[in-house]
């Protein structure tokens, strides 16, 4: 058993683990947080992305103990419980672009990480920074618009400053 | 009236925040973690050598195999008519002496964790001695072959025969022939499957979280496997990351689990992995047409002769030959056709067994015909959707059976317009628009397929509506949710007849202990046959308030009207009672509208509540499609992509135009997965070479086109009081035949399509056969 | 899925690391960005009974001009090489064909060391090394030696990294007035190859070529280079003609991969359309490069 100890959704949290044990089952295990999905456990679909340091990485393809120092975001915490939803919660809320919802953690944090970089991001970009992550509900359509309905929100906010 | 509404989905928030519950995110206290022990032999006779090492590992609570289930129990039952006893065929939860598949269940381990349990598998010393596999159809089909099952390699076959399909062959003018085959591919939901199963022996009470799609079916099947009472048993569903037909039936694990459960008396999780899924969930598809049609000079068709082979894996499981049964019964689709014959063989082979995918057998069927019926107009010479126009099954003709049956129903298209339908799609489409210009190699082509696709079938549905002291509702229905939608659909159907909005219903489903019987949601029934149940329900509990508030005030029922949550006097709004006023009214032992002296039974006075059970029309509801396609092709590579999309469908009645979009667009991208990229391997002796993400390819985001959903309200469904058709399975049901279409266009005459699924090395060589 | 149990040690220097390496002999392996090994462990085809993870070693992690060389540390994120004005300067093959390795969240682990030392046949950036000719600089407790990287692939999954050794840098030679150009059929985007192809052309001010390489990837057990095509063009005028006759020099048996996704004979028919394609893309390149 190895001691970890990292910052989850801003706040310090450490356990024990086995070096075997996925990053991602020590978020949903560990932590309770069983936002951070897994589909594949083999690093393709994408439901367990979460943020590591800022950057959308696989939680599935690393180990609990790398994790050690890091600050990693997952669903959980972006939008805090009591608080609205993000604008581009909302826009996969006013899209349709989630069905059965299994995917949609890992869309929202590659977006977020999508947008937090590149705020008018515009379709192609969009598409790359999903096209690791497999829906097998939406056909995807939707969720693009959703992402292209928050970049154009930026973009006017942007012009506007100007 | 919120029917039609493009409400905002309410389960939205939950999933949108990471909040979900889905089987894996729940815990119980004391819980062992169980591993299936599953076959890697094709085909092989097995004898279990030793356990011990794996038992004396750290953490291993429990191994068991066949060996130590009950006495007596018996295989799992198929739950669907079939054309053939299909007893000899069906699957037991743990193989005992031979397995017939990769993936076959031999044993369970329980540990106090996945991977202790996993380290205990490999730890099993078992014998193995090959037996020769019967990799496909074909070998099954071999009377030399290798017998899977006592009874044979063949659970069922059938004809129907169909006017005289002899006569119009032989002096048809146009006659084309050609075998069409369908690949093996699976629902594969992004959540695998999974069970948590707690019994508490004091009081003999077995809960089981993670069944979805028919709970109430299978809880019946376990109580009766496992000689309990079904009193005893709860079946729940938490939220679940898709089915598409497969996620939900019962197999092996749904009794293992809860069983294992009882013998331990701690609770036991199982989550499936995807390595697993991929061998054990339901697959599909796998189908072989040879298809011979014909036409008159005038562009009629005249005939379709059909031999259908399915391999539907090893063993017979609850869907029977449901898959091909559809498929061989639908298979003359929306066309007016008298001639009609079809040998359909539903074959056995060393492979996972089989159940339904979203559109069973009609997005195979569909391919098939669809293709088929672009060579006949191509050799008539004739546009392809001229072709179609002059063959559609007019209004006039509907209902229209086709006299075929499946599942022992007759298949009936209940109502509709076809020809308006296409002719909305092929202008919205711009069917006679010129396709973008080739550029060198990339050459581009546009596809047709015109469709009917059932739904709305299965015996009944119940819902249960309740409304409290403040007027929320609570609506209880026997349906289940796999992302649908449900929770909101449903509460727009009661907001829409008790005029509260769907903010303050509450849609509870999937419980066994919150309704007493449901159907479940399968063959794109939700909408149709819970909708109308809740909708029933909110009518009856409509008329008991309005009974109720005439009694109080005195005056005539007729000249209420409910309005916002409140029943008022016509013609004096201010005389009236919100329905939770009323829910209060009618509280159990409320002296208020009924005065003591008690009468014994309290009829009307069981709270503002109402249950009701509605019955199906036999042949279900039938939704009338056109799918559209445009691709670009690259003649020196075979790639291909799809450029544009295009679905029109008349749905009768819309509940929420934004989920049937979404599910219309959604099946759409599942449907390019079936045709582009989607296979369940195996190699000549029967192993599945497929086992990951990375070699079972789902589309991703980059391979989705822009896809136009045209939803048509025009043809109301005679079956239910709202006029729905169910659309769940239009988007996938013509996605092979439609790009099929369309890269043969690309590619010109001479190209041969008719193999799923459409890899870039099969559209490079379809032009040449034999280099492939 | 989950792995079968393993020590881990997360060391801070090379030396560390290689002397872990050497204590444990070849049950112990390095876990760089984790986006090839992980699913093996998850899917227990790898068993390792030590991992040594790379990710805390600075000194592996960098992009610079040292030399006349572009040196790029093992560790160095494929992400961060797709990002690198360097690298778009240098070599900007490397660029090219990291577009088509993985998805936003593989690049940002997955590493050009793992990447290259895990050497999978249908991967892509072995070809754009073997095409750039790379150098690979490998430590072991006796020091450095540096590969070429016509040595460096030498089967399915192998290299000619050696047990005790680990893969610390590559370094690659700039010549920022060739073109480069890379063609791939994968079944979906940011998939393994079914087939790839990259070239890289010098032309002198006349037009003629200097200097070719022609690299194709997925067809056998390592990238190939093509001395045929290459051939074709070198000393002779780079034209539409000259590159498809030097596309379709390729010899067939070149080409024997025959796989679940895809059949010798596709994969012979499309690598000469590839390579074409390449070769064009590397031909008008190398125009926008010259002076
Ligand atoms: C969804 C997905 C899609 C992908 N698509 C592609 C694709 O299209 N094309 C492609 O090429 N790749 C693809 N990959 C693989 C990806 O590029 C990997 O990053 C790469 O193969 C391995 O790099 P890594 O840093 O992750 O190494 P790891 O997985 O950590 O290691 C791989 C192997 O290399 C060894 N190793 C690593 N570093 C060193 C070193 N410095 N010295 C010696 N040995 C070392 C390790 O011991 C291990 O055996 C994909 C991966 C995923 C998850
Ligand atoms: S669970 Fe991590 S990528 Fe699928
Ligand atoms: S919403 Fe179900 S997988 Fe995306």
């Amino acid at each position: 058993m190895t001691r970890t100890t990292l910052t989850i959704n801003g706040r310090r949290a450490q356990f024990d683990t086995e070096p075997r044990q996925s990053l991602a089952d020590a978020i949903r295990n560990e932590l309770g947080l069983t936002g951070t999905h897994l589909g594949c456990e083999h690093g393709v679909c994408g439901a367990c992305t979460i943020l590591l340091d800022g950057e959308a990485v696989r939680s599935c393809l690393m180990l609990a103990v790398q994790a050690e120092g890091a600050s990693i975001t997952t669903i959980e915490g972006v939008s805090l419980p009591h608080a609205g939803l993000t604008e581009l919660q909302t826009a996969f809320r006013a899209r349709h672009a989630l069905q059965c919802g299994f995917c949609t953690p890992g869309m929202v944090l590659a977006l977020h990480a999508l947008f937090t970089n590149n705020p008018v991001a515009d379709e192609d970009a969009i598409r790359e920074a999903i096209s690791g992550n497999l829906c097998r509900c939406t056909g995807y359509q939707p969720i693009v618009e959703a992402a292209l309905d928050v970049s154009r929100a930026n973009q006017d906010r942007l012009s506007q400053k100007t | 009236m919120t029917i039609g509404a493009r409400a905002l989905r309410l389960e939205d928030e939950r999933f949108l925040r990471g909040e979900g519950r889905y089987v894996a995110d729940l815990k119980l206290p004391f819980a062992y973690e169980a591993v299936i022990v599953r076959s890697a032999h094709p085909h092989a006779r097995m004898t279990f050598v030793s356990l011990e090492a794996a038992k004396s590992l750290d953490g291993v609570i429990d191994i068991v195999t066949a060996a130590d289930l009950p006495a007596g129990l018996t295989a799992i039952p198929c739950r669907i008519p079939c054309h053939g006893d299909m007893a000899p065929f069906l699957q037991h939860v743990l193989a005992r002496d031979v397995v017939r598949y990769v993936g076959d269940p031999i044993a369970v381990v329980i540990a106090t964790s996945r991977a202790i349990a996993e380290d205990a598998a490999e730890l099993i010393d078992i014998t193995w001695e090959p037996l020769p596999p019967v990799p496909d159809s074909v070998a099954a089909l071999n009377p030399d072959s290798q017998k899977l099952h006592p009874a044979g390699n063949i659970a069922s076959q059938w004809t129907f025969d169909i006017g005289n399909v002899d006569a119009e062959i032989a002096t048809a003018a146009a006659v084309v022939r050609d075998t069409f085959s369908i690949q093996r591919h699976s629902a594969m939901p992004l959540e695998t499957r999974g069970l948590l199963a707690h019994y508490d022996r004091a009081r003999h009470s077995l809960e089981v979280f993670g069944p979805t799609k028919v709970p109430h079916t299978n809880r019946a099947l376990l109580a009766t496997m496992l000689k309990m009472p079904e009193g005893s048993i709860r079946f729940i569903e938490p939220d679940v990351g898709g089915s598409f037909g497969a996620r939900g039936e019962f197999y092996p694990e749904d009794f293992l689990i809860p069983w294992v459960a009882l013998r331990i008396g701690k609770p036991i999780r199982w989550i499936e992995d995807r390595y697993e899924h991929f061998s054990a969930i339901n697959h599909s598809r796998e189908m072989r047409f040879e298809v011979v049609a014909a036409a008159n000079a005038a562009g009629m068709i005249t005939a379709f002769d059909v031999r259908l082979v399915s391999d539907l894996g090893a063993y017979i499981r609850t869907h029977g030959d449901v898959v091909p049964s559809h498929a061989s019964a639908s298979f003359p689709g929306p066309y007016r056709i008298r001639n009609y014959r079809v040998h359909a063989i539903a074959a056995l082979s060393n492979k996972t067994p089989s159940g339904t995918l979203r559109a069973p057998g009609m997005f195979e069927a569909n391919f098939a015909r669809e293709r088929a019926v672009d060579l006949l107009a191509d050799k008539l010479n004739i546009d392809r959707a001229e072709f179609r126009r002059r063959n559609l099954i007019p209004p006039a003709d509907l209902p229209w059976a086709v006299g075929t049956e499946s599942v022992k129903r007759p298949t009936i298209f209940d109502s509709g317009d076809f020809p308006a339908v296409l002719e909305r799609a092929l202008s919205e489409f711009g069917w006679d628009k010129p396709l973008p210009k080739s550029e060198g190699p990339i050459k581009r082509g546009r596809g047709l397929a015109v469709l009917v696709e059932p739904s709305g079938l299965g015996p009944f549905e119940g819902a249960r509506i309740e409304v409290d002291q403040h007027g929320n509702v609570q609506v209880f229905s026997g349906c289940s949710s796999q992302g649908q939608g449900h929770e909101t659909s449903l509460a727009q159907v009661a907001s829409a007849v008790l005029t509260i909005p769907i903010e303050r219903i509450t849609v509870r489903h999937g419980d066994t202990g919150l309704i007493p019987f449901g159907g479940g949601s399968y063959a794109s029934r939700t909408a149709v046959m819970s909708g109308h149940a809740v909708y029933a329900a909110a009518l009856t509990v409509k008329e008991k308030a309005i009974r109720t508030v005439a009694q109080k005030l005195e005056v005539a029922e007729h000249d209420l009207q409910l309005i916002d949550g409140r029943i008022e006097l016509l013609g004096a709004k201010e005389m009236g009672m919100t329905l939770g006023s009323v829910a209060r009214l009618l509280l159990p032992g409320n002296p208020e509208l009924m005065p003591p002296p008690p009468v014994a039974n309290i009829v009307d006075n069981d709270g503002l509540t109402s249950t009701s059970y509605i019955r199906a029309v036999p042949g279900g509801t039938s939704v009338f499609a056109v799918h559209l396609a445009d691709v670009a092709v690259d003649e020196e590579t075979g790639k291909i992509r799809v450029e544009r999309y295009l679905v029109a469908c008349d749905v009768g009645t819309a509940i929420n135009p934004m989920i049937v979009e979404g599910q219309i667009v959604g099946g759409v991208v599942m449907g390019l997965g079936g045709t582009l990229l989607e296979e369940l391997a195996y190699d000549q002796q029967g192993v599945l070479l497929t086992g990951t993400f990375a070699d079972y390819l789902l589309p991703s985001v980059h391979d989705a086109p822009p896809i136009t959903a045209i939803v048509i309200e025009k043809e109301k469904s005679p079956t239910n009081p709202l006029g729905i058709k169910g659309v769940g399975e239009v988007g996938p049901s013509g996605v092979a035949a439609a790009v099929g279409n369309a890269v043969a266009h690309a590619l010109g005459a001479g190209a041969r399509l008719s193999t799923l699924p459409l890899t870039p090395e099969r559209i490079l060589f379809a032009r040449t056969p034999g280099a492939a | 899925m989950k792995p079968a149990p393993f020590d881990y040690v997360a060391p801070k220097t090379i030396e560390d690391a290689i002397a872990h390496l050497n204590r444990h002999g070849s049950d112990a392996r390095f876990l760089a960005g984790g986006q090839s090994l992980m699913p093996m462990l998850a899917l227990r085809l790898a068993r390792p009974t030590l991992v040594i993870d790379l990710n805390r070693i600075e000194t592996l992690s960098h992009i610079r001009m040292q030399g006349g060389e572009l040196c790029i540390g093992a560790m160095t994120r494929q992400g961060a090489v797709l990002d690198s004005n360097l690298v778009a300067q240098h070599a900007p093959l490397l660029q090219r064909v990291l577009r088509e390795v993985g998805h936003p969240p593989t690049r940002a682990r997955g590493t050009i060391g793992g990447s290259l030392a895990h050497a999978d046949p249908a991967a892509e950036l072995p070809v754009a090394a073997l095409a750039l000719q790379a150098r690979f600089v490998i430590r072991s407790s006796a020091g450095e030696r540096i590969v070429a990287a016509d040595d460096f692939f030498q089967g399915m999954f192998e290299t000619a990294i050696q047990p005790g050794e680990l893969l610390t840098e590559i370094r690659i030679p700039s010549a920022a007035t060739a073109g480069s150009g890379f063609e791939e059929i994968a079944l979906r985007k940011g998939d393994f190859a079914i087939v790839s192809a990259a070239a890289w052309l010098a032309i002198a001010k006349d037009g003629t070529c200097t200097s070719a390489r022609v690299v194709l990837g997925s067809v056998g057990p390592t990238p190939v280079r093509c001395p045929a095509t290459e051939a074709h063009l070198i000393g002779k005028p780079v034209n539409a003609v000259a590159i498809s006759a030097a596309a379709e020099a390729i010899p067939e048996t070149l080409i024997e991969s025959d796989s679940l996704n895809a059949s010798r004979a596709y994969r012979r028919r499309i690598a000469p359309v590839l390579t074409r394609r390449a070769l064009t893309a590397a031909l008008k390149d190398a125009g926008k490069a010259a002076p």
